[in-house]
């Protein structure tokens, strides 16, 4: 749900990036963090195992500015993959205003794929989330290794509603911005409506 | 959606600061369950990154949400955490705000914190009760505001 304070003229919104395990969404907020102006962001947070996989979450403050003087903040959440932390990935769609599904395009990975899918959907459901009033923007991620699935296939199985979706090399940059630039606008454009 | 005019947030503020001060705290911060700060007290004292306060804050009291769940109970009304100079004691509004009050261990302690609270909870609750309800009746907000302006192309190096 947006915040929208008139007095300190800041809008607060909520955007999480959703997916398997290992399919590249804390790469997908970390990359983001390492290159975006230093004004612009506060502190990336991870919440992470001592091998690095998300335990709970990954958060990273980023902050616009407009010509008359009121601030945007997105807030970036990443959910933990691992199909263990069911409950966890619940709590964190709590109040979200748009999500990002990083998808692996990796062939065995795919089944991943199709059931967190089915876990988001059950957790938006549960959460009172209305699906068709989400922006929501598809990631294809890890095109450079071997063993991937046709774009087609990816689309045709998990993005049955046409939703914008990008192509990407998470941990190289690729395709990173050109995600967020999407999911933050479709966030805003809900917002004037 | 949820939107504060400038006299709600001048009264949230006043409120917080009250609470504060009275329960002899270092800082109260108001909190939605999504983790977004909605205000704080005036502490000029006190300075740290809010946001992620907020944020981590969110967390904690969700998981231990959850935690009171999996033991078999349906709320969880608090939680408190413990360095060691400070305490942070969270509270739930109508359930769905989270309250946050720090405090320095020789400064106060947890008794005086839930009687200032009981004095403060229903004038918070009636504040933001208020703001809701008119939140819901707001339809101009995408007039009051240019999202035209709102650049993200310049945000990266």
């Amino acid at each position: 749900m947006p915040l929208i304070n008139f007095a300190t003229k800041e809008i607060n919104c909520k955007i999480v990036y959703y997916g398997p395990g290992l399919s590249g969404k804390t790469a997908n907020i970390k990359w983001i963090y390492d290159h975006i102006r230093p004004e612009n962001k506060g502190e990336l947070i991870t919440l992470a195992t001592e091998t690095e996989r998300t335990l709970f979450f990954d958060f990273v403050p980023i902050e616009v500015a407009t010509v008359k003087g009121f601030k945007v903040r997105f807030h970036l959440y990443t959910t933990p993959g691992q199909i263990i932390y069911k409950i966890s990935r619940k709590l964190i769609l709590k109040g979200v205003d748009g999500i990002v599904f990083v998808a692996d395009s990796q062939e065995e990975r795919h089944d991943a794929n199709l059931d967190t899918l089915d876990d988001m959907l059950n957790n938006m459901k549960e959460l009172g989330i209305k699906f068709e009033d989400t922006p929501l923007v598809f990631q294809y991620n890890k095109r450079d290794l071997p063993n991937i699935l046709p774009v087609e296939v990816l689309r045709k199985d998990l993005n049955k509603w046409n939703y914008p979706d990008f192509e990407a090399i998470a941990i190289r940059g690729v395709g990173v911005i050109e995600t967020f630039k999407e999911i933050t606008k479709l966030v805003v454009q809900k917002l004037k409506k | 959606m949820l939107s504060i005019r400038p006299e709600e947030d001048k009264k949230l503020r006043e409120v917080l600061t009250a609470l504060c001060s009275e329960s002899r705290a270092k800082v109260v911060f108001l909190i939605d369950k999504a983790g977004q700060l909605i205000s704080r007290s005036d502490a000029p004292a006190y300075t740290s990154n809010d946001i992620t306060f907020a944020s981590l804050t969110a967390g904690n009291v969700a998981a231990s949400e959850a935690l009171s769940k999996l033991l078999g109970d349906k709320t969880l009304n608090h939680a408190f955490t413990e360095t060691e100079d400070e305490g942070i004691y969270m509270s739930l509004l109508d359930r769905k705000l989270i309250l946050v009050i720090i405090f320095e261990k020789f400064a106060s302690n947890l008794g005086i914190i839930r009687v200032k609270l009981k004095k403060y909870r229903p004038i918070l609750e009636e504040i933001i009760r208020k703001i809701e309800r008119k939140s819901e009746q707001e339809q101009q907000i995408g007039k009051e505001i240019n999202f035209d302006e709102i650049d993200i192309d310049n945000l990266f190096e």
